[in-house]
């Protein structure tokens, strides 16, 4: 019997109870986002105990912010709509994870956690099912993916983001942190711990409600094409690299003013409420992210094909990180007051919260779309909502 | 097929978003006594390449200077940590912003036209840096083309104190408690080299201010750089010119700016060791009571580090040795990661 967090409770109401099991199905339920309880967009998770879920691959349409649609493939989870990139699963450490797979598409296609061992199905045929059970790894951010003709199918849009939660959050100073106090470095424990107890950030600790993730990708209309016609094979992978010319860059699948209206990609609060941002780069291209208002903490990455995750002991501050293909880095937006507004400007009386600040990739190609159309590409806002 | 459609946006707001961003000259808010004044007009610039050919260029000139409107990029600002700098921005035709890269004051006063406005007639902007580094200033109005067309400038932010003998000048103030293991807290350093990055791809210097805002297809997707650059000296001359050729004098302590104004990854390497002592604007250092996790780390002489587009690190190179020592820079492809026909650029220390 798993006793089910306070987490679960806040985030999923009376209904979790239903899920108090040591197993937890999803195949029939679908869970509203962190922001939205009650809207209908599916995010799916559970922190307790092992999870089940039911993913499904489809070919799907995809409408771009031209309103132009391309070609792509799509995870779905157990009969809600497809989406791109994938519903996000979460999962306790040391948890099962239970993934029945089955490929609506007319391609054949596989599954894997990179970083977690005995995650991966290799081939899944049109039609087919399959299912994978393992155990998670350590707490962070992964992507679970299609890794067929690797990276195509996962820049064709088979991708999402699994987080694994920490069996043991709290540092030894009683900050809850995102990681367990064994994995986590004397740095981030020490950035934790000053949260709501320092100078530099008062205000309160960081909790698990305070998240968002960024998952960054590219679209090149002419490989959708060849995708639809069904060229992809190892010919094509190998050719990839080179010939790769994106020309719409999303967030969270969303392009400009879509991603900025988005409440599960647009970070919001207050001061003294720290924010975690789960990056991960989706994409071929190397991605600058560069955020005005605060600088980040960056507090752990892993790199590509191996997953595994390393928590920085070096924990810097940056207002641009780089975010190669493939990479996942955790980074903390801390929600300070911005620190180059003179004290006797502050707190602002004629400029009005929110005050809003835009996330945006410096590599400024990445914020066209078709060639034009600034700033409809790699950008979005948080909001400081007050004092 | 099931179909994935995009949500369902207000038309009006997507045009404002887009096509026709709000532009406004209003009176700077909160507005309090100044410690330092500056001036930038918009203007442009004919600079002349490697091969001798001349493109044009915008930046921003200092009206208060005679010849200010033949440097490019930008002049460099420099301040020190705790001043209230004012700018008064003139875009003199068009609307442009001056975003202060890596600064973080409030949202009138950060440039960015979605967020607040472009700058239709004057403004000036107020801001306070807290915190002494390498910054960058830029014009954030139609930033893929206003960008790569030169409106960018070096910002450094000057710490109070000072150094001692014969490294008279410190990178940034040290504090009680702070740890930054390898180095001299504070970086003291004689000379200072400042390079910023950029590669320049010849098709896009001949588009006009607004092209690419408003939904047509203008190829700003493709981005094919011809010359290559290092604070605006073309990388036949990076060698020679004393931009970018610095002398320092031998056994004292050398600080290198680097910034990537690019849209490629650079890729700098120097054949001495160095300190990475500050990145970003945030100095490298310990002290948890002070809000500080990072500690200064080394680069060994040959190695590669990499930076991101508009990311900037403070290399710090104590004691230097005689010779001439070159900082090579080489610029990839941020899709394949293949090096730029030509994608090289070198700058010097002669340290005697
Ligand atoms: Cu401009
Ligand atoms: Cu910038």
């Amino acid at each position: 019997m798993t006793v089910l967090s306070r987490r679960q409770l806040l985030r999923y109401g009376a209904s979790a109870v239903a899920f108090a099991s040591a197993t937890t199905t999803l195949s029939s339920f679908v869970f509203a986002s962190d922001d939205e309880v009650t809207s209908g967009d599916p995010e799916p998770g559970v922190g307790g105990g092992d999870v089940e879920v039911d993913l499904t691959i489809q070919d799907v349409d995809y409408e771009l912010i031209d309103g132009s649609t391309v070609f792509m493939y799509a995870f779905c989870i157990n009969g809600a709509p497809p989406r791109i990139p994938g519903p996000v699963l979460r999962v306790r450490e040391g948890r099962d994870l239970t993934v029945r797979l089955t490929n609506l598409s007319a391609h054949a296609h596989g599954f894997q956690v990179p970083g977690m061992s005995g995650s991966a199905i290799d081939t899944i045929a049109p039609g087919a099912s399959a299912t994978i059970e393992f155990t998670v790894g350590k707490p962070g951010t992964y992507f679970y993916l299609d890794p067929m003709f690797s990276p195509v199918n996962r820049v064709l849009g088979l991708h999402g983001a699994l987080v694994v939660e920490p069996d043991d959050d709290s540092a030894s100073s009683g900050a809850k942190m995102p990681y367990n106090p064994a994995d986590a470095t004397a740095a981030i424990q020490a950035l934790f711990a000053s949260f709501g107890a320092s100078s530099r950030f008062p205000g309160n600790r960081w909790n698990e409600s305070r998240e968002k993730i960024w998952i960054f990708n590219q679209i090149d209309a002419r490989w959708c094409q060849r995708a639809a016609n069904g060229e992809i094979d190892a010919v094509a992978a190998s050719e990839f690299a080179n010939d790769f010319r994106p020309r719409y860059f999303t967030l969270n699948g969303l392009c400009g003013i879509d991603a900025c209206h988005d409440k599960d990609t647009c970070p919001t609060g207050r001061i003294g409420e720290p924010l975690l941002l789960r990056c991960l780069n989706a994409g071929l291209a190397c991605h600058s992210p560069h955020i005005h208002g605060n600088h980040v903490f960056m507090l752990s990455e892993s790199k590509g094909a191996s997953g595994v995750i390393s928590y920085n002991s070096n924990v810097i501050e940056r207002d641009v990180w780089r975010m190669e293909s493939g990479t996942i880095q955790d980074c903390l937006l801390p929600f300070t007051a911005p620190p180059d507004v003179p004290p006797g400007a502050w707190p602002p009386k004629q400029e009005k919260f929110p005050l809003r600040y835009p996330m945006h990739c410096h590599n400024e190609i990445s914020q066209t779309a078709a060639g034009g159309s600034y700033p409809m590409g790699l950008v979005t806002d948080w909001h400081i909502d007050g004092l | 097929m099931p179909l994935i459609s995009r949500p369902i946006v207000d038309p009006a707001e997507y045009e404002e978003f887009g096509c026709h961003p709000f532009t406004d000259s209003p009176a700077t808010p909160d507005k309090v006594a100044r410690n330092v004044f500056i001036r930038r007009q918009v203007a442009d610039f004919n600079v002349t390449m490697a091969d001798g050919k001349i493109i044009l260029f915008w930046g921003f000139k200092d009206p208060d200077v005679s010849g200010g409107d033949r440097e490019w990029p930008s002049k460099l600002i420099r301040v020190k940590q705790g001043q209230v700098v004012h700018c008064e921005m003139k875009p003199a035709k068009n609307t442009h912003t001056i975003h202060w890269h890596g600064i973080e004051p409030s949202p009138y006063n950060d440039g960015v036209g979605h967020t607040s406005f472009e700058v239709k007639s004057a403004y000036t902007y107020q801001w306070m840096p807290h915190q002494a580094g390498t910054y960058l200033y830029h014009c954030h109005k139609n930033t893929v083309l206003h960008f790569e067309m030169g409106m960018y400038g070096v910002l450094i932010v000057d710490p109070v104190g000072t150094g001692t003998g014969a490294n008279p000048k410190l990178a940034y103030d040290p504090r009680p408690g702070d740890s930054a293991d390898g180095i001299q807290p504070g970086a003291p350093y004689a000379a200072e080299s400042i390079l910023v990055f950029d590669d320049i791809d010849p098709r896009w210097h001949t588009m006009d201010h607004n092209l690419g805002m408003c939904g047509d297809d203008v190829g700003l997707d493709r981005f094919e750089p011809k010359y290559f650059v290092i604070s605006g000296v073309p990388n036949n001359k990076t060698q020679t010119d004393a931009k970018t050729a610095i002398k320092a004098k031998v056994g004292t302590n050398v600080l290198v700016r680097l910034a990537n104004a690019s849209y490629s990854r650079v890729g700098v390497k120097l054949p001495v060791d160095a300190w990475v002592v500050e990145i970003d604007g945030r100095p490298l250092r310990y002290n948890p009571d002070l809000g500080s996790y990072s500690k200064p780390y080394k680069i060994s002489a040959n190695t590669e580090i990499e930076l991101a587009t508009a990311q900037r690190y403070a290399l710090w190179i104590p004691n230097i040795a005689a010779g001439s020592h070159s900082i090579t820079g080489t610029f990839r492809h941020w899709v394949t990661n293949k090096m730029h026909p030509g994608g090289q650029a070198i700058a010097k220390i002669i340290a005697q």
